[in-house]
């Protein structure tokens, strides 16, 4: 059975104000009702108790808890491993890139973004994700 | 005595193979380099010889006794004990002049000069604008997601005077960060520091990429783009991702200078050691006294800076090029328009324990 691909809450952990903003008004503006905010790695995982995003949209560069130690505390827990994450970061190097498609996420989207583009982007990320999620459940059935 | 003396007193190790392959000399301070004497490897075959070195430097930077007969240079990592240097190895063949001094004027030279201090700032220089790029993409965000986000009207309607001011805004900001991109690159081409990842691939399938990539441009400049390409094309071992950035760069470039209706020709082409990728456009060319500054850094002609150019396209293309071990170079006739033509090395056969490569048994 397809699986339905919702992009409707989405929890953005960015440090920066100004970015968060830009993030909360470019996905608002294309529908998504909840748009939650935390400003760091430690927040994000405190905030996921009881709320369980369609995404989490990370940012690596933040004090404390950067984006990778982040990404791989979510899929060491149970509870978070499921919940697909994906970079938006100004670490451009392809070596970031990797570093954090190993580290489990689904997407990587770098900075500066286009905010007329940035929902589908991630959209399109998760239904590829959901596709490939099919294909596997479908072949364990069979 | 006193030839040696001046050799020995060199802060650059020194090393002679006679036309034999074996050595003839080593001065004090490549000895000290081995911890051996001088006189410990004299004689020795320059298979023995890689052997000592191999014990200090690293296995990917093993000692090329073999190298053909042109000068070469390369930088090669040098481990003793918890200390890591860089040294660079330029190596020559020496030359006429000295078939007084036995073996026939045949044999090479090497030196070993310590550029660990040059690789210290490199690095220093890499991550400082590593971090640069970082901290300079952070407003970037901000300022080109909230323009792009009036512009959509989702704060309300605009004027066509503000419309106007918020494009040429978010142009620039567009043009920033080209010029952030382009800096990162160079600067990890110019430190050593740009990985590639070699494959075995045929240049015609990236060529066709980078056209795709350019066309919104060339559409928008009615400008028509084409790959000529006569015959199949030997592999070459690339890069596919930065080679396609190098013909992206190329393409762009003539697309930006070629006028409306005309054409930008992608020529592939081969003979037995290179592949050959040429794009030519007829545009408005370029004059013989800017020819040999156009690969320089922020050397585009005023032109270029009125079309959006970071100055910097051409140089990252040259080093680019230079990291597939290939070369580049450009002919032009002012009013007739310009050949950027750039030669990668035609890859080796495979090994017969290789897999075989998807694409590869193109030729019919």
């Amino acid at each position: 059975m397809e699986r339905e691909v919702k992009l409707t809450r989405v929890l953005v952990v960015e440090d920066d104000v100004d970015i968060q903003k830009v993030i909360r008004m470019s996905l608002k503006l294309r529908g998504v009702s909840e748009v939650v905010l935390v400003e760091s790695g430690t927040e994000c995982i405190e905030r996921l108790s009881g709320f369980t995003p369609d995404v989490i949209l990370l940012d690596v560069m933040m004090p404390h808890v950067d984006g990778y130690e982040t990404c791989w505390r979510l899929k060491q827990d149970p509870a978070t491993r499921a919940i697909p994450v994906v970079f938006l970061t100004a670490r451009v190097q392809k070596a970031d890139r990797e570093r954090g498609m190993k580290l489990g996420a689904l997407g990587y989207l770098t900075k500066p973004f286009d905010p007329m583009t940035l929902h589908d982007q991630i959209l399109e990320l998760l239904t590829e994700h959901a596709g490939k999620k099919n294909e596997n459940d479908g072949g364990a059935d069979g | 005595m006193a030839e040696r003396n001046i050799l020995d007193s060199l802060g650059s190790g020194l090393l002679v193979l006679d036309a034999r392959d074996r050595v003839s000399f080593v001065n004090r301070t490549l000895a000290e380099m081995l911890h051996i004497t001088p006189e410990e490897c004299v004689g020795r075959s320059a298979g023995e010889f890689a052997v000592v070195m191999a014990r200090f430097a690293l296995p990917a930077a093993m000692p090329r006794f073999d190298w053909p007969e042109a000068s070469g240079s390369r930088d090669i990592e040098w481990r003793d004990g918890e200390a890591l240097r860089f040294f660079r190895e330029d190596s020559s063949p020496l030359g006429a002049g000295n078939e007084s001094q036995g073996g026939g004027g045949k044999g090479r030279v090497f030196a070993y000069h310590d550029v660990s201090h040059e690789k210290a700032i490199d690095r220093m220089k890499s991550e400082f604008i590593s971090v640069a790029s970082h901290e300079l993409r952070t407003p970037m965000t901000s300022i080109k997601g909230s323009v792009d986000l009036i512009l959509s009207g989702f704060a309300g309607e605009t004027s066509p005077e503000m419309q106007e001011l918020l494009e040429i805004a978010q142009k620039s900001c567009d043009r920033l960060v080209r010029l952030v991109n382009d800096i990162l690159d160079l600067s990890k081409i110019e430190a050593g520091q740009l990985k590639l990842n070699f494959e075995r691939l045929d240049v015609t399938e990236i060529a066709v990429r980078a056209i795709c990539a350019v066309k919104p441009l060339a559409d928008k400049n009615e400008v028509r783009l084409r790959v000529d390409r006569p015959l199949p094309l030997p592999i070459v071992e690339a890069d596919p991702d930065r080679i396609e950035q190098a013909i992206t760069n190329l393409l762009s470039n003539a697309v930006k200078f070629s006028p409306p209706k005309s054409e930008v020709v992608v020529e592939l082409s081969s003979d037995n050691l290179w592949v050959q990728c040429a794009v030519c456009d007829q545009g408005v060319g370029i004059a013989d006294k800017d020819l040999h500054r156009i690969f320089g850094k922020f050397q585009q002609l005023s032109e270029g800076r009125r079309r959006g150019g970071t100055g910097l396209g051409l140089a990252i293309t040259r080093g680019l090029i230079d990291e597939h071990r290939g070369s580049i170079w450009v002919e032009s006739r002012v009013g007739h328009g310009s050949r950027f033509i750039f030669r990668l090395p035609i890859a080796a056969p495979p090994s017969p324990n290789a897999p075989a490569l998807a694409g590869e048994a193109v030729n019919p």
